[in-house]
């Protein structure tokens, strides 16, 4: 993935704009008793969108944007979402997937890996919290929620980021077909 | 030219979990007064007026969607509010006229006691929240600029809140009660017997109130009010008698006597706030300076064991 400024500073944008309206709108918004969370998702999908590297990088600005907002304890966000960040970048690299639910599914993954992976980290810093049948419930229930809204998440982000990003071959030649310029059924 | 990419690639991820791990290792090492607990303190100083004034902009958007909820919720309320209302209207008529005997006592016992209007409440708007179930916080736009300090109390109409963690010039950051590093002296309205609140292992939602004596008798419904004193050297000093929660069950099968309680304030909707501050001066000032002395001592290893519980404010429970 070639770095343009134009891509850098529009991630720059949406990593500001998403740490605002999750800690000003979303978190204050409970559904079915859990808070939507932005973050993982969007890390995931610049990933997806812009490749491990720069995933990565988004994920380790925004987790750091993300504890320094909220007074955590800073570098534990970051570790997850660089990591987040750098796995959707490497899926996009090596399997390229084009199906229409794949945002669905690596949103739901990336949930289910930030949870687990914030589960984690509190433990080993010694946060007293045996795992209960209430906890597991809040945690699948903020996966399942999450999931739920990753497919517009992903239109946003890709919408912010698309205009920046390098044009995709594979792209140029479905938008080709689809407005029929470079089809060879046109051409016949 | 791939092995160059490749090695790239690895070198940055392998510089960002590094750069993670040697943040994470430094902020826990250090002291609250060390230098990256200040850049976060600074971010706040800094980030405050924005966040203040995005959460303005955005709150349409936020009713709109709170008003869904709170309108299920609303119904599903309404007839246990309304059997609560008969109960407390009796209650209110009973506790009149014993207030009217207590305070004569007080004036013949000359009791110079902590109240609740010793403080100095500085109203202030929530204009951010912790997204994840670790971490109860929020953030309000109030700061040191208004007087706002560390630990000092927060409650709104409905009951405590929780006590403030930071403190920037126009912003805090306030650890509710839900949170795993708060705990409140508490004592059940009803019977006296006192304890120590704080959020129930493994249920964000929910709080316990602990190391009762063994013989407490606690019914469901009963409330749970602040007691006025501090559990450890370094804990908030709450006003007495600031409710807390209410009794949703009693476990019986702990060491410790121990009842599970419901919190009052809904600390998922929280909006308008009220840190309880105080001047040097005045009686909380003074108490909570005591409190700070005793602590400095109990780290010298001076009477540290009595200090606990030595800053009383007179709940009188």
């Amino acid at each position: 993935m070639t770095l343009s400024g134009s891509l850098v500073a529009r991630i720059a944008v949406l990593v500001v704009v998403v740490v605002l309206v999750q800690t000003g709108v979303i978190s204050e918004v409970p559904v079915f008793g859990v808070v939507v969370d932005l973050s993982p998702l969007v890390v995931a999908f610049v990933g997806l969108l812009c490749g491990s590297t720069l995933g990565a990088a988004t994920g380790f600005a925004l987790g750091l944007l993300v504890d320094l907002a909220l007074v955590q304890t800073l570098g534990v966000t970051s570790l997850i979402f660089t990591l987040i960040g750098y796995w959707s970048g490497r899926l996009r690299e090596l399997r390229d997937p084009q199906a229409t639910l794949t945002p669905l599914l690596v949103g739901a993954a990336a949930s289910a890996l930030a949870t687990v992976g914030y589960s984690l980290m509190e433990f080993l810093l010694g946060v007293d919290a045996p795992v209960s049948l209430e906890l597991l419930r809040q945690i699948a229930l903020g996966v399942v929620v999450n999931t739920i809204v990753a497919l517009p998440i992903w239109a946003f982000v890709r919408r912010s980021l698309e205009p920046s990003l390098p044009d995709d071959p594979r792209r140029r030649r479905r938008r080709a077909y689809t407005t029929g310029g470079l089809s060879p059924l046109s051409r016949a | 030219m791939y092995d160059k990419t490749v090695r790239r690639r690895r070198a940055v991820l392998v510089l960002l979990v590094v750069l993670s791990l040697i943040l994470l290792s430094a902020y826990f090492g250090e002291a609250s007064s060390g230098g990256l607990h200040s850049v976060q303190r600074g971010f706040l100083t800094v980030v405050s007026p924005i966040q203040d004034g995005a959460n303005k902009a955005l709150k349409p958007v936020r009713d709109l969607f709170g008003w869904f909820g709170d309108t299920l919720h609303a119904k599903s309320q309404l007839s246990e509010l309304r059997k609560q209302n008969d109960k407390l209207r009796k209650e209110v008529v009973a506790d009149r006229a014993n207030e009217h005997g207590y305070h004569e006592l007080v004036g013949l016992l000359r009791l110079d006691q902590l109240k609740l209007d010793s403080y100095r409440p500085v109203t202030a708007t929530v204009v951010g929240k912790s997204p994840n179930i670790w971490y109860s916080t929020v953030w309000i736009d109030k700061g040191t600029s208004s007087g706002v300090q560390k630990n000092d109390p927060v409650v709104n109409a409905e009951g405590l809140v929780g006590k403030v963690a930071q403190a920037a010039s126009d912003g805090a950051v306030v650890d509710l009660i839900t949170d795993s590093e708060v705990g409140v002296s508490a004592r059940i309205n009803g019977t006296g017997a006192t304890g120590v609140v704080q959020p129930k292992v493994g249920e964000p939602n929910d709080l316990v109130l602990q190391y009762l004596p063994a013989n407490t008798q606690a019914n469901r419904g009963e409330y749970i009010v602040t007691s006025g004193t501090v559990a450890s050297p370094d804990d908030s000093l709450y006003p007495p008698g600031i409710l807390i929660g209410q009794v949703s069950s009693v476990d019986e099968e702990s060491a410790y006597k121990s009842v599970n309680v419901h919190p009052l304030a809904d600390l998922h909707n929280l909006d308008i706030v009220q840190v309880l501050t105080h001047t040097l001066s005045s009686k909380p000032g003074r108490l909570t300076s005591l409190q700070s002395g005793f602590s400095s001592g109990s780290q010298t290893g001076a009477g540290g064991g009595e200090s606990s519980q030595l800053a009383s404010t007179g709940a009188g429970g």
